[in-house]
This record gives C-alpha cells, structure tokens and sequence, in this order.
C-alpha cells in the first residue's frame, strides 16, 4: 500500500501547475490593483461605473485574471516548466507580500 | 474549518482517504463563494452606516486599516480557496510535492481567515466604542 511516508517528489500536472502560477500573479495584481485605486481616485469611480462598486468590480476582475490566467497557462504548458517546490514559494511568497504589503499600506498611507 | 479537515487529512495523505480530501476541499471553495456573496451583499448594503459611525468614533483605524486591509486580503483567501480543489485532484498519496502544495495552500487559507476574522472583531469593536462613546457624549 502507498503511503505518505514512502512517497517520492515528483512533478504538478499542467493544469495544478497553470493554476498556482495564476494564483500567485492574481494575488499580486490584486494587491497592486488595492493600492493604485487607493491613491488614484479615477481609477477607483471608473472601477465604481462598472459594477456600481469598486470592490465587486476588483472581485469580478480578479476571479476572471485568476480563471482566465489558470487556463491560459494551463494550455501552454508555461508553469509545468517550473520546478514544482520553486511554485510553491512563489505562491506562499506572493501570499505574504500581499498581506503585509495590504497591511502597510493602508496604516501608512 | 474546511481548510484544516483538507490539511489534517493531507497530512496523512492515503489512496483510502483521497476522496475526502477533494471533498474537504471542494467545501472550503463552496464555503468561501457563499461568504463572497453573503459578505459582498452585508457589505455593499449595510456596511456604509457603520463606515460613518467608525470613522467619528475614537477608533477610526478600525475601518481605514483593519477594514481596507480585510476587504482585499479576503480575495487572497477566496482566490487560495477556489485553487484548493485544482490542487486535490492530484494524487497526494503518492506525489509528495503534490501533497507539499495542498498543505501549503490550507495552511495559507487558515491563516489569512484568521487574519479576516480578526480584522471583522476588531471591526465590530470600533462600531461598539462609537455607539459607547456618542452615549456617553449624550448623557453629559
């Protein structure tokens, strides 16, 4: 029987793959996209024009970047490329930038 | 709580316990699409008048640092959420990377919720000590 244990490294299917690597670019992006409509008022009312609130509008936008980017990568076949643990530190990096890069700016700015 | 029941059965990652996991899973990004939905509708509707309360309250930041922060660091767990059950259709039994990667995504979704729920108690406390403070003013 395998086991957890026994088990050796191996590689992500394309679509786990694609998918993280879009997960880590939406994460960013969202981050960004946070702190620009912050500081950028136009930014924030055309964000509002299309949805009626800018945070629907980020929300629609990044589950479509995070979709769109996911199947996109899942297809060329990009990430696969990527040595698997290399994409998990990315993720978890991505992860920990947003959050306390979120954090900083709105105590500072 | 999705997310841990994903991490504690991925921990011990069996071809007997695989469908639990993608189970497990498949409730963390349910869960989270119908907090996106309930919370995004308490928020657009309800929020505005507690937003006015908290920013004449005494603790403003309540909202310009812990609620800013918590409305857009919710998208990262949703995000995480929705990428779970991609990442449990792998054979974590016997992909050990596979199985790196679930824990790592369950670990980050528990913990940026935490951070989501505790940012919403302190949220919920900078409406109280406004209401406490406008009382008191009214009572002097």
């Amino acid at each position: 029987m395998a086991s957890a244990i026994d088990s050796q490294p191996l590689k992500l299917t394309a679509a786990t793959a694609g998918f993280v690597l879009a997960a880590a670019i939406t994460v960013l992006v969202n981050t960004a996209l946070a702190c620009t409509k912050d500081a950028y008022a136009p930014l924030k009312l055309f964000m509002k024009s299309i949805s009626g609130h800018d945070w629907t509008t980020q929300g629609l936008f990044d589950l479509l970047l995070f979709v769109g980017l996911g199947f996109f990568f899942m297809r060329i076949r990009v990430a696969e490329k990527i040595d698997p643990n290399r994409l998990i530190r990315v993720l978890v990096g991505a992860v920990g930038i947003a959050a306390l890069g979120l954090a900083l700016w709105y105590a500072f700015f | 709580m999705a997310a841990v029941w994903v991490f504690v059965e991925a921990l011990n990652a069996r071809p007997e316990n695989a469908s639990r996991i993608r189970t497990a899973a498949l409730v963390a990004a349910v869960c989270i699409a119908a907090a996106w939905i309930c919370g995004g509708y308490w928020y657009l509707h309800f929020y505005p008048p507690e937003k006015a309360l908290i920013l004449k309250g005494p603790w403003p930041f309540a909202h310009n640092l812990f609620m800013e922060t918590k409305e857009h660091l919710f998208f990262v767990t949703a995000i995480l959420a929705l990428l779970l059950p991609i990442a449990t259709r792998e054979n974590l039994y016997s992909n050990a990377t596979a199985r790196k990667l679930v824990l790592s995504i369950a670990l980050l979704i528990a913990m940026t919720g935490l951070a989501v729920e505790g940012a919403g108690a302190i949220i919920d406390h900078g409406v109280k000590v406004a209401l406490l403070d406008s009382e008191s003013k009214g009572a002097r």
